[in-house]
């Protein structure tokens, strides 16, 4: 069968309408979920999982990647009203995304996010039907030692994230890999910096990092300047985008959506870089990069795009290979295994009805996202509204229950504390916790990457400049080191971030 | 004086932190740059902090002024007695009875007791009552139930807002509102496995 | 809720008070819904093997039996939690060979004792491991893997999903049998261990059955030796190692636990349900499809079997030089 045909079956399947019901479903409980914070799609699902049971596999995984994408939609809301990301990748959208809100524009961002999601999740739909097997080959060529040479780059150039001082910022991201050493060695499986405590074996949580030095830490400071809150409910401002944004986002949106695809494919740690790869392309070539830290528009539409692409593409390595690329995935095989079905490579010939029903349904789910979406921005930016001395308890009995029920423990609404101590100190210190976010997702996966290919290698530093995707990834973070360091260049940055 | 005082903080935190996990690094293997040991990539990282902190010091003595926000004596002495009055309820809390030797419950009475205490000075109230109802929340869900835990957490964090304190109506409307809605999201749909009410499990 | 008053009291008063509230609730249950706690974070082997025997229990005690997952430190946070509660047969543990048979050697400081903190219900399903090589690694079974991993100047590299886990000895427990030099690369999980193999960035990794079942099937990864007694029957094809001239026999197991002093009558009348659960044609033909086999054996058996399974394990963690704090 080729490609029409193989959609056009999919989209009988994914058309019944049992299957478009559960598609909805799925799509509301993972917006609704995405809103609460710290509450992710993976509680959700594995609350879920036992549904599912009874329901025909094709229904079932519908649903499940129903609430996944809808989750990322969801994640996004919270992370541009409140400064509450619940993931890496809304990380980034907080950092114009709450801006924009703050100066009365959190429609036009709420918009932008819905749109780019909704125009990357279709492209990358139509590369995961088209040639999800081929990319497979990409997946598979990226080794260890390429693996670490792009989380070097990642690391390298998240200095851009800087808002203030370079030096500082690049101080903060070690920071963070330093705190991603908390835990259990994955080579030796020794305790490093645990104290004994055995809720730290496994690292420190990134939710309680994310939420206690953003989320709650941004309680605290709004608290403290009860004059800048106000601007929250006085200027809403217009609901939808200007012409304006509308020019200044398309190109950001293409961009994202190129950088997700291809970073989404790869399983061992793509997505994470995905969005905040897409915002480091638009903070340094965007036309709007001077507005960078101001609330630029093109800092949500990027990563938002990238985001979505990246959680489409993500798919490929599950569906073509059987490997599930992070915990969301690993509980679809879960769900695929209890009805039976063992997702790899023989999955497109043995479950067609499977396979092209779920990307048929991939692109339905996104536009039921924007369907639910787009009428919800009002109710959203109204949320605002609400008067300040409400709406904090509320957020806070929220990260409280979501931070709970990540593992069912106490333990980890201690450590939010803890962390929600230390942003508000950041703060005063003018130290930015979001490349402490990076640093602290990408370090743990770049030393595991970097031990692997040395005991693989024998020792042999070389390898990092023999293979080719490692080799060119170097390249170009030396390349970015030195246009950092070169006085004129730097000088440049420091009038565009001032002006 | 264009000393950059907050920068020279930051720059003396990041030092004392490397300084701190490159002495707790001690207890781990190096190994060799091919075999590499649970101590190899710390000390790589602890080193470069160190480094990077220093730089943001000396720096920190010529690109200012900004200064730090003025702490006032109340500020700094409240900070070391709550810190103390933490402590001293951490060790002694066992004694209170056999709740408190469960795994995290005596260290949460303690930052409980710490971030009460710690609201008698101005500077610090809001951050202590934020901290404090989050503590009690920890406290008290598992033996005391969602609806105990979030009532507490929710009259604690409103004392941080003097607005409240005058018109306790809203603080009760939005408490009432609080648990139905919780109860409806985390139990009624989500189905988390907490306890609801004092005492369930 | 009624019937909460009871278990406080268990809890403050004495033992002999504790009794007899204990032996009133045992004939009522299960009274109310059974907590199910799954050391491990959902969707993988041991959740799904969870899931399968919750619903069936579910069916035959006539109360909802709940998976909770509480993933943590190998799988001993969940099993240091269901030790310290109450014997009231409402909250129970899926044991498995990390948590009761690898984790007392492994590691140092271990808040509960695999055996004296819990009653052990019933074993539930074994799972072989299987060593599988990439689909152009040459080596046709392992005396061949041996021979080459002498011809190679560094030894082979052989990947399991992470340090002291049950593949992981497999791994040392066949260089030390062989005399094989090997080359340990341990991975984060199975699922990106299997990635570099299926791309050839390792040659073979020691894996569970059930996680590597479905690559073996379609074919991007080849089985070359089985660490079962007899050969799988879904795989008859694949040899054992003790076919190979390794006496090697290694699997992996899952059970139901309960805290220390669950009450006689919950024992029998929980073991009695597990079986008639086991016992059914269809989850015994589901747990095969994975790659597992069940084995049923009584709550005293079971008890004996974890008993050994501590003191075999011990000398073998030794030799792999693995320690936790």
């Amino acid at each position: 069968m080729d490609l029409i045909g193989n959609l056009a079956h999919g989209f009988a399947v994914a058309f019944s309408l049992q299957n478009l019901l559960f598609a909805l479903i799925g799509a509301l409980i993972g917006t609704a979920i995405g809103v609460l914070p710290g509450i992710g799609p993976v509680a959700t699902i594995s609350l879920l999982l036992p549904i599912t049971f009874g329901q025909p596999a094709t229904t079932a995984i519908i649903m499940l990647a129903g609430i996944y994408y809808g989750a990322q939609y969801g994640g996004s809301t919270t992370a541009i009203l409140l400064n509450l990301p619940g993931e890496i990748s809304s990380v980034v959208t907080t950092l114009e995304g709450y801006k924009m809100a703050r100066n009365g524009r959190a429609g036009a961002a709420l918009a932008t996010s819905a749109l780019g999601s909704f125009f990357a999740g279709t492209v990358a739909t139509v590369v995961v039907a088209a040639s999800g097997p081929l990319l497979t080959s990409i997946a598979l060529s990226f080794g260890p030692a390429d693996y670490f040479s792009l989380m070097l780059l990642g690391l390298i150039i998240s200095a851009v994230l800087a808002q203030g001082s370079v030096l500082k910022s690049v101080a903060m991201v070690v920071l963070g890999v330093a705190l991603g050493l908390v835990g259990t060695d994955v080579q030796t499986g020794q305790q490093r910096f645990t104290f004994g405590i055995p809720e730290l074996s496994d690292g420190i949580g990134f939710v309680s990092v994310a939420m206690g030095m953003f989320g709650i830490a941004e309680i605290i400071l709004n608290l403290e300047r009860p004059e800048a809150r106000e601007v929250l409910k006085t200027e809403v401002g217009s609901l939808f985008l200007t012409k304006e944004e509308w020019k200044r986002a398309t190109p950001s949106v293409l961009r994202g959506t190129l950088v997700g695809s291809v970073l989404g494919i790869l399983p061992g740690g793509g997505a994470s870089l995905a969005s905040f790869g897409a915002y480091m392309m638009e903070r340094k070539i965007s036309k709007g990069r001077h507005l960078f830290g101001q609330g630029a528009i093109e800092g949500v539409a990027g990563p938002e795009a990238a985001n979505n692409a990246a959680a489409q593409t993500s798919f490929i390595p599950l569906l073509t290979l059987g490997i599930p690329a992070n915990a969301v995935m690993a509980l679809m095989v879960g769900a695929l295994i209890i009805q039976g079905i063992q997702p790899g490579p023989r999955m497109v010939e043995a479950q067609p009805d499977l396979f092209w029903g779920l990307i048929a349904s991939m692109w339905i789910g996104n536009v039921m996202l924007l369907v639910i979406n787009l009428p919800m921005i009002g109710m959203w930016v109204k949320l605002l509204q609400v008067p300040y001395k409400f709406l904090y308890p509320s957020i806070l009995v929220f990260c409280c229950i979501g931070v709970y029920s990540l593992n069912n423990n106490v333990f980890d609404v201690y450590m939010t504390v803890l962390f929600a101590i230390f942003g508000y100190m950041c703060n005063k210190l003018k130290m930015e916790p979001a490349p402490l976010l990076i640093g602290f997702v990408l370090g743990p996966m770049m030393e595991e990457h970097l031990r692997r290919a040395m005991l693989l290698s024998r020792g042999d530093v070389m390898v990092f400049l023999q293979r080719p995707i490692s080799a060119s990834m170097l390249a170009i973070g030396a390349i970015a080191l030195l246009a950092m360091m070169l006085p004129n260049l730097r000088k440049g940055k420091e009038a565009a971030l001032s002006g | 004086m264009k000393i950059n005082a907050k920068d020279v903080a930051s720059g003396v935190f990041l030092i004392l932190l490397a300084a701190v996990g490159l002495w707790l690094n001690a207890d781990h293997a190096l190994g060799t740059a091919r075999r590499m040991g649970p101590g190899y990539m710390p000390m790589l990282v602890f080193w470069i902090q160190l480094g990077l902190g220093a730089l943001v010091l000396v720096l920190g003595l010529f690109n200012g002024p900004d200064p730090l926000e003025r702490w006032t004596g109340i500020d700094a002495g409240m900070l070391v007695v709550s810190v103390a009055v933490g402590t001293v309820v951490w060790q002694i809390a066992p004694m209170f009875g056999e709740f408190f030797t469960g795994t995290y419950n005596a260290i949460g009475l303690g930052m409980l007791a710490g971030f009460l205490v710690i609201c008698v000075s101005k500077g610090w109230r809001l951050l202590g009552f934020i901290c404090a109802a989050m503590c009690i929340f920890g406290l008290l869900l598992e033996k005391g139930g969602l609806m105990l835990a979030l009532t507490a957490t929710i009259i604690i964090s409103a004392m941080a807002e003097p607005q409240h304190r005058r018109q306790p109506l809203g603080v009760l409307g939005l408490l009432v509102f609080l648990l139905a809605l919780c109860w409806w999201i985390f139990i009624k749909q989500l189905d988390i496995r907490v306890a609801v009410w004092p005492m369930q499990y | 809720m009624s019937g909460t008053l009871p278990r406080r009291a268990l809890v403050a008063g004495g033992a002999a008070f504790a009794a007899l509230p204990l032996v009133a609730r045992a004939q009522s249950w299960p009274s109310q819904p059974i907590r199910l706690v799954v050391p491990y974070a959902p969707g993988g082997t041991t959740d799904l093997t969870a899931r399968l025997v919750a619903a069936g229990l579910a069916a035959r005690l006539g109360q909802p039996v709940l998976v909770d997952n509480r993933p943590g430190a190998g799988a001993t946070l969940a099993s240091a939690q269901v030790a310290a509660a109450v014997p009231d047969g409402l909250t129970l543990l899926m044991s498995n060979i990390a948590s009761h048979a690898i984790a007392p050697a492994l590691y140092r400081s271990l808040r509960y004792d695999a055996v004296r903190d819990f009653t052990h219900v019933a074993l539930v399903v074994e799972n072989p491991s299987v060593f599988a090589a990439n689909s152009r690694f040459a080596p046709e079974g392992l005396p061949q893997v041996v021979e080459l991993s002498h011809r190679t100047a560094e030894g082979i590299d052989i990947a399991s999903s992470g340090s002291g886990s049950s593949n992981h000895l497999l791994i040392v427990q066949f260089a030390e049998a062989t005399g094989a030099r090997v080359h340990h690369i341990p991975y984060r999980g199975a699922g990106p261990a299997m990635t570099d193999v299926i791309a050839g960035v390792v040659p073979m990794m020691s894996d569970s059955l059930p996680s590597a079942v479905g690559h073996i099937r379609a074919g991007s990864v080849r089985a070359v030796a089985m660490s079962s007694t007899k050969r799988h029957p879904a795989f008859p094809e694949v040899p054992t190692f003790r076919e190979q001239g390794i006496d090697l026999v290694s699997t992996s197991w899952f059970g139901i636990s309960g805290p220390a002093g669950l009450p006689p009558a919950i024992v029998e009348r929980l073991a009695m349900a597990v079986a008639s659960v086991l016992a059914e044609p269809a989850t015994a033909a589901r747990f095969a499809e994975l790659g597992g086999t069940v084995r049923m054996m009584s709550p005293g058996a079971y008890n004996e079997f974890v008993m050994a399974e501590v003191a075999r394990w011990a000398p073998i963690v030794a030799a792999s030089g693995a320690q936790v704090d």
